[in-house]
């Protein structure tokens, strides 16, 4: 039961306030529960459609459960659905043997008959790479994590041995697998839903009307209004002690503090970084932060003239002064980045070299390009993201610094959903984005934002492709050696700090809001917020 | 009186027609393909496409498209919702009555305070009081709602900790929509936390509708008084003076009645800002009624949601416009020579 | 030789002259006047007396409160917002934006109603009555709602807002001038007139129009004050004029985000709009009351 100070003054000022009104006073009881205000509708039900950071939340660690899961501290695999596992001595053959008595949840439009088993691994896993599946063509957005990481043409084909067991054949070894099969994208879905949903023609259901395995199952989803979900009572891992999740779709930050200070809600996302005073000054709020796996960027569209000029896109590297733009957005709350890797990962190394703020240059860069009166789109989230707290504010920083060196900034924004269709379309000059890692590989950044493969399934913002750069970082996959890796990642940097494909910006720290007396949230350097994870990775 | 019914009724089918058609038009106009525009569907498939084509008559003339829009609009297929893929007459059946509650506690709101204060300002002798008044309208008349809003949020909300300051009720309360209002639906439900709910869902409602209250109540008071000093100064208030009648009888039994037919006739001609301003209220405050859903219809270009809102807004201005011009000519024996038909 | 007035002979004042005479006798119209006046002026003018440019960024001042507070600076008058741009340079520059958009949208409304209005309101008939319920129909709906029509078909932005409140603003003035012209038509001077062997267009330019001339004051103000807070609702909804433009309803959107840190980047640009619109009004209320006593 949760019940705070705030919500308690509340109740004591309002009966002031409204002393006639003829319901008495006193605390009032509520149901209990947990609020999340969260930034934003989530696209769909279902992770494997997607990889906006809003469905994963909504999604991953709340309806699903995935095979394994990724310790995030010790960078240790740890069972979830399956309990135990086998990697063949040529690292093609990957065996998981699955846990028993895992229930799916039971809900208006599906009653389960049966208990999770391999048949429902073979299905998730088929309906992504086997175009043959009825179910492949049913997502509209195909499966753009799967696609940019090459799982297609990695998996040769998914094996159920017998009921609790499978196996995962590879056409070539790959070392970033396991961490891929940890990822939130990588979720268990249920075949005999999927049956029951072919049977009677709602195909599409299966992404909306979602059916998993995890802590909590959809009950009500209003758009631009709340997710509801009640907890599963036949959840196999620790039950969550609250009865209800509700995420109440909040897009405005300031609003969604406004609300966790009222108690509308009782844990709040993505808080801006001028927000933190704020929360400092309230001792029923506290912040909860952990340097984060990712990274903000401004992509420059390759394949658009003129920024298919490399001169040009040095130019616009070192006209934008980053220290600026990491004081007015970021405050405190994130480093510069020098690289597309953050710090955080045991790849990183920091050498890359860095365009340093110099508007001077950038004039002569965009001189010798013969290039005068430049003028560029743009293109700004419209949303929060882990990433990037404010990109329409970077967006202006930016404008401003390229007004100094002549050039002509046009911000373009849509609302997200927009944004993100408008986006694949590809027929935008520059974008401001990022990536938040799913997984603690650091070929989780490499290989979707910027390998050739990636440009096709949209994930690589700046159309580029490069073989030397290919070539690096497919050799990286296949090694398990850290420290080669780790040398064939640095000098990937060196391929993109001569090319510019993009301008790394930012390193930011991962934030939460909560009152002090909510329970406490597991916030992971990487992935989707999960309200039931305490139980779970402490237990195992 | 029928036939002056029959006109009105008559003028209501004109301007609804006018209305889709200038919808129509519209749709016509969206930088999407027109299809999609009309249905909600991205991609549908060959047999939805075709589906499509035969319910809008897209094969045929634009004036065969019309009426196949007309017929389909009106027969309450309105399409889906892009981002939602839900029916769009669902969701809107969902965000009216949300509306609805906003606009009717702030329209008691305004009444209320508004028409004692006009009648106040009508017969103070105080000219101080006259002035502040009169002045104190004038600032709320002029005042940005969103501004008005926000500052109130910022205040009652976040400083203060008083009330809520989005939504309609705090989510951990579930409750099953019945009539739709959330006051009442709350009473209704069988929840154990039903007079818990009610009260949350009261303290929701207060800064939106006080905000929201701010321009009818200027209007209103203003009217009041205007009304009022133009009754106070007729001949047959004067008789009643004569006959000795109470003072507070004369002014409630003889003037302020006559004083509120003009107010009717004011508050037809205020519905179209009205609404604007219950717009901006709903997406400030979070209030999930058909302003904020549209605003956000707007954003996702939800043109489905776009062209349904427009028209259910504006059909209910229409409508509710027309019904108080006909309740106006009733009580208004002055203005039934309209019965016979002028002009 | 000096002259010497013999008989005291009262000069008798123009009509406009009575107006300006009851107008100039309250002093809050006056103060609305002035208003008004200053307004029109830094619409022209605004962008050379501010101290910065509208755009400039100010990093080593983010967020800085206006100079009343121990922690603001005179050389920011009205503090920063989190960009560090000037707030007061800003207004001046939104001005324009926001004060002389609205100016101009009703100007050209103000053109086309008459125009419209006058015709049709000579008019008489089936013609009439149609036209009648177009513009009821474009009446009932509200101003945001046709900006977000607008909004649909092409898109954000100031030039937008233009036609969006333009469209909603027109059918008032028609319908206002509709109606008085036809209300004029009916009474006898017009009637008298038509004795005297006038043609239509000399009734409507020099016996109707006369009289239609308070109607268009009255309802050009109303249309003003109208004007600026749909501007500015708009540019808050993100529908006007799009970031960096130093429209006020614009700032307000952007000062929301630093809003519980920083209240002035919201509070200022409101009361900016307040003050202008109450000024219009302040100068629409004495005018109506100046008028009112010849119209009767």
């Amino acid at each position: 039961m949760l019940r705070f100070t705030g919500k308690l003054r509340l109740r004591l000022s309002s009966c002031t306030l409204l002393g006639l009104a003829l319901v008495g006073c006193g605390p009032l009881p509520v149901p209990s529960g947990l609020v999340y205000c969260s930034e934003g509708n989530p696209e769909s039900f279902n992770p494997q459609t997607v990889t906006s950071g809003t469905t994963i939340d909504a999604t991953s660690h709340q309806i699903y459960n995935r095979l394994i899961d990724d310790n995030p501290y010790t960078g240790e695999f740890i069972p979830a659905l399956a309990t135990s596992w086998h990697v063949s001595k040529d690292g093609l053959n990957y065996d998981f043997e699955l846990r028993h008595g895992v229930n799916f949840q039971d809900r208006p439009y599906f009653h389960p008959t049966r208990q999770f088993n391999a048949d429902d691994v073979v299905f998730s896993f088929e309906r992504i790479i086997d175009k043959n599946n009825p179910f492949h063509f049913v997502s509209r957005t195909g499966y753009p994590f799967f696609e940019s990481i090459g799982f297609e043409k990695l998996i040769k084909r998914v094996v159920k041995l017998d009921s609790d067991k499978v196996r995962f054949e590879l056409n070539y070894p790959d070392a970033s697998f396991m961490a891929n099969m940890a990822t939130d994208f990588a979720v268990i879905l249920s075949k005999e839903y999927a049956d029951q949903l072919q049977a009677s023609g709602h195909m599409s259901d299966i992404d909306s009307k979602a059916v998993g395995t995890g802590p909590f199952m959809l009950v009500d989803y209003v758009k631009n209004e709340y997710i509801r979900f009640r907890r599963h009572p036949g959840y196999w891992g620790t039950i969550p002690s609250a009865d209800q999740l509700v995420f109440d779709i909040t897009p405005r930050s300031t609003i969604r503090l406004s609300k966790l200070i009222v108690g509308d809600c009782s844990i709040s996302a993505l808080p801006k970084a001028g927000e933190l005073p704020v929360v400092a000054a309230h001792e029923n709020l506290t912040l909860e932060s952990q340097p984060g796996m990712n990274v903000a960027y401004w992509a420059f569209n390759t394949r658009k003239p003129p920024l298919d000029n490399i001169k040009v896109r040095q130019a616009l590297a070192y006209a934008i002064d980053k220290q600026n733009l990491l004081r007015a957005v970021y405050q405190d709350t994130a480093v510069e980045a020098s690289g597309i890797l953050p710090p955080s990962s045991w790849a990183y190394t920091g050498t890359a070299l860095d365009y340093q703020y110099n508007p001077q240059k950038a004039r002569d860069l965009l001189k010798q390009a013969g290039i005068r009166n430049l003028s560029i789109d743009i293109w700004a989230m419209p949303v929060a993201r882990i990433y990037n707290p404010n990109s329409q504010k970077t967006a202006e920083l930016i404008q401003a610094d390229l007004a100094a060196v002549g050039v002509r900034a046009n911000i373009v924004s849509y609302d997200w959903s927009v944004f993100t269709r408008k986006l694949s379309s590809s027929n935008y000059d520059s974008v401001l984005i990022g990536w938040s890692a799913d997984n603690s590989d650091p070929d989780n950044f490499y290989t979707p934002l910027l390998s050739c493969g990636s440009v096709a399934s949209k994930s690589n913002r700046s159309n580029w492709c490069n073989a030397q750069y290919d070539k690096l970082i497919n050799r990286a996959k296949v090694i398990t050696d850290k420290g080669e890796r780790t040398e064939l990642y640095r000098q990937a940097e060196e391929v993109i700090d001569a090319e510019v494909p993009l301008v790394p910006l930012a390193y930011a720290k991962r934030m939460l809001l909560k009152h002090t007396d909510a329970p406490p949230i597991l916030l992971m350097p990487f992935g989707g917020i999960g309200f039931n994870d305490m139980g779970n990775k402490g237990q195992q | 009186m029928a036939n002056y019914l029959i006109r009105r009724l008559n003028l209501f089918i004109a301007t609804s027609l006018l209305l889709i058609g200038i919808l129509f038009y519209a749709t016509h106009l969206f930088p999407v393909d027109l299809g999609y525009a009309l249905s909600g569907i991205q991609y549908p498939t060959d047999a939805q496409e075709a589906q499509i084509i035969e319910d809008y008559r897209l094969d045929k003339g634009s004036v065969r498209q019309f009426l196949a829009y007309t017929g389909e609009r009106l027969s309450g297929n309105l399409g889906v919702s892009v981002t939602s893929k839900r029916p769009i007459s669902e969701e809107l059946l969902l965000a009216l009555p949300a509306s609805f509650e906003l606009a009717f506690v702030a329209g008691l709101i305004a009444l209320v305070f508004g028409v004692p204060l006009g009648v106040i300002a009508a017969l103070t002798h105080h000219s101080a009081l006259k002035k502040f008044i009169m002045a104190g309208t004038l600032t709320g008349y002029s005042i940005p709602v969103f501004w008005l809003g926000l500052t109130l949020a910022l205040w009652f909300g976040v400083k203060l900790g008083w009330l809520p300051i989005s939504g309609q009720i705090n989510l951990l309360y579930e409750i099953r929509p019945v009539t739709g209002f959330m006051l009442l639906d709350t009473l209704l439900s069988d929840s154990p936390y039903r007079i818990a709910a009610f009260r949350d869902a009261l303290l929701h409602i207060i800064l939106p509708a006080v905000t929201l209250a701010v321009l009818p109540f200027t209007v209103v008071v203003r009217i009041t008084r205007a009304a009022m000093v133009n009754v106070m100064g007729q001949t047959y208030i004067r008789a009643a003076e004569a006959r000795g009648l109470p003072y507070s009888k004369i002014v409630l039994r003889h003037a302020l009645p006559n004083a509120l037919i003009p107010l009717l006739k004011h508050i037809g001609l205020m519905l179209g800002p009205f609404a604007s301003y219950a717009i901006v209220v709903e997406v400030i405050f979070s209030w999930p009624g058909i302003g904020s859903w549209l605003v956000s219809g707007i954003y996702q270009r939800d043109y489905t949601v776009i062209q349904s809102g427009i028209l259910a807004v504006a059909l209910l201005i229409v409508f509710s416009s027309i019904l108080i011009e006909v309740l106006y000519t009733l009580a208004n024996p002055l203005s039934r020579k309209e019965f016979y038909g002028s002009n | 030789m000096a002259q010497t007035k013999i008989y005291l002979d009262d000069a008798i004042p123009s009509p406009a002259m009575k107006v300006w005479r009851v107008f100039a006798s309250k002093p809050q119209a006056l103060a609305g006047l002035w208003g008004v006046g200053m307004l029109l002026l830094l619409t022209l003018v605004g962008h050379y007396l501010a101290p910065f440019a509208a755009e400039f960024q100010d990093p080593d001042a983010l967020l800085l409160p206006p100079s009343w507070n121990s922690n603001g600076t005179v050389e920011h008058f009205l503090g920063t917002d989190d960009l560090g741009r000037d707030i007061f340079s800003r207004l001046l520059y939104g001005v324009q934006l926001t004060f002389g958009t609205a100016v101009a949208i009703v100007s050209s409304a103000l053109v086309v109603g008459v125009i419209i209005g006058s015709i049709s309101g000579m008019m008489s008939g089936l013609k009439s009555s149609i036209l009648g319920h177009l513009l009821d129909a474009l009446l009932s709906i509200p101003s945001l709602l046709m900006a977000i029509l607008v909004v649909a078909v092409t898109g954000p932005g100031l030039s937008n807002v233009f036609w969006a409140v333009g469209i909603s603003l027109t059918p008032q003035f028609v319908r206002a001038i509709h109606q008085t012209v036809h209300e004029e038509l009916q009474k006898e001077y017009v009637t008298a007139a038509r004795l005297d062997g006038a043609n239509a267009l000399q009734i409507f330019w020099y016996v109707i129009m006369p009289n239609v001339w308070e109607t268009v004051i009255i309802q050009t103000t109303l249309a003003v004050s109208a004007a600026i807070l749909d501007i500015a609702a708009l540019g808050f909804l993100n529908l006007g004029a799009q970031a960096p433009q130093p429209e006020w309803g614009t700032m307000v959107l952007q000062g929301l985000d630093s809003f519980l840190t920083a209240p002035w980047t919201v509070t200022i640009p409101g009361l900016a709009i307040l003050l202008s619109v109450l000024s219009v009004n302040l100068v629409g209320d004495g005018l109506r009351s100046a008028l009112t006593p010849m119209r009767n």
